[in-house]
């Protein structure tokens, strides 16, 4: 079993790698993401066949569990909102 | 031939014709490629192209079956069983010096010789879950997708089992014998390659199926 993250900005670094890799989006436009970025609904590549890899992809990285109930459009409303989210998963 | 020419041959699965992509000379020694499962063998089907002309440049006959009910199979997914899957490996792995997994490919290489390379294996029940994830949120059933209830049900509990040498990405936390940068393209929303993730596998598969002993 791999051990579980315990640092916030490995989070919000493994957070940004998933979206430039799932959603092929270029780096430096991820980079720049701040915490009121619009995600879902906003970026043409994050649709809702996009929603189910990404979170697919953060479990299997952050070694979390998403369930069916966590997921809602306001947790992917913003990176903010995303990064939330991980951070609580990952951190718990 | 060229070793980059690509040919469509058949196999036989249950009766039914099925068909196999071969890449390079039918006499070199061959591996067989077990592809990713549902969506992820789709955005797949570039890079494992890729993949086997490189692989069959260097002396290889690379074969990749569509398994019953996907890709250009007659048959209906729905009605497919896990079983009909594992059988499918094992007529189309026909004397194959070594197999090749992807992800979900990776479930169906168990008995198929010792010699088995495995790129990103993922457990079945983590495919059966994206599976639900993606019919739940397109609200439209999986992506389309309407494997039979046995299907379903024996991903759920299939892993990777037995002896392998095992590639995983960079950004994979899990155990592997090597570790190449690239981006997880099964995942991606809109199919892309990476001529350097088929690079750096290629030559590992080259390294690797030459300690594969002839059968």
């Amino acid at each position: 079993m791999v051990a579980a993250l315990n640092d916030d900005s490995e989070v919000d670094a493994t957070l940004r790698a998933v979206l430039v890799d799932v959603l092929g989006l270029p780096e430096a436009q991820v980079a720049g993401f701040d915490e009121a970025t619009p995600l879902f609904g906003a970026l043409p590549e994050f649709d809702s066949m996009a929603v189910a890899g990404l979170l697919t992809e953060l479990e299997e990285r952050l070694g979390i569990l998403i369930e069916d109930h966590d997921v809602s459009a306001d947790m992917l409303e913003t990176y903010g909102s995303l990064l939330t989210f991980a951070r609580a998963k990952a951190l718990q | 031939m060229t070793a980059s020419g690509l040919h469509y041959d058949r196999y036989q699965v249950a009766g039914r014709d099925e068909w196999i992509m071969r890449i390079g000379d039918p006499a070199a020694p061959s591996l067989l490629f077990l592809p990713p499962l549902f969506e992820e063998m789709n955005r797949t089907r570039a890079f494992l192209a890729a993949v086997m002309r490189r692989v069959a440049a260097a002396g290889y006959c690379c074969r990749l079956p569509d398994l019953p009910g996907t890709g250009e199979s007659e048959r209906a997914l729905d009605e497919m069983r896990w079983q009909d899957w594992r059988d499918a490996a094992r007529t189309a792995v026909d004397g194959a010096r070594g197999v090749v997994g992807v992800r979900g490919g990776c479930l169906l290489d168990q008995g198929l010789g010792p010699c088995i390379w495995r790129l990103a294996p993922v457990e079945g029940a983590s495919l059966v879950r994206d599976l639900e994830r993606t019919g739940l949120v397109a609200e439209g059933g999986g992506a389309g997708y309407t494997p039979s209830a046995n299907l379903l049900e024996s991903l759920r509990t299939a892993s990777p089992a037995g002896d392998a040498r095992t590639v995983r990405l960079a950004s994979d936390r899990g155990e592997a014998d090597l570790k190449l940068d690239g981006p997880p393209l099964w995942r991606r929303s809109e199919p892309q390659n990476s001529s350097q993730l088929s690079d750096a596998a290629a030559s590992d598969i080259v390294e690797w199926a030459g300690t594969c002993a002839a059968s």
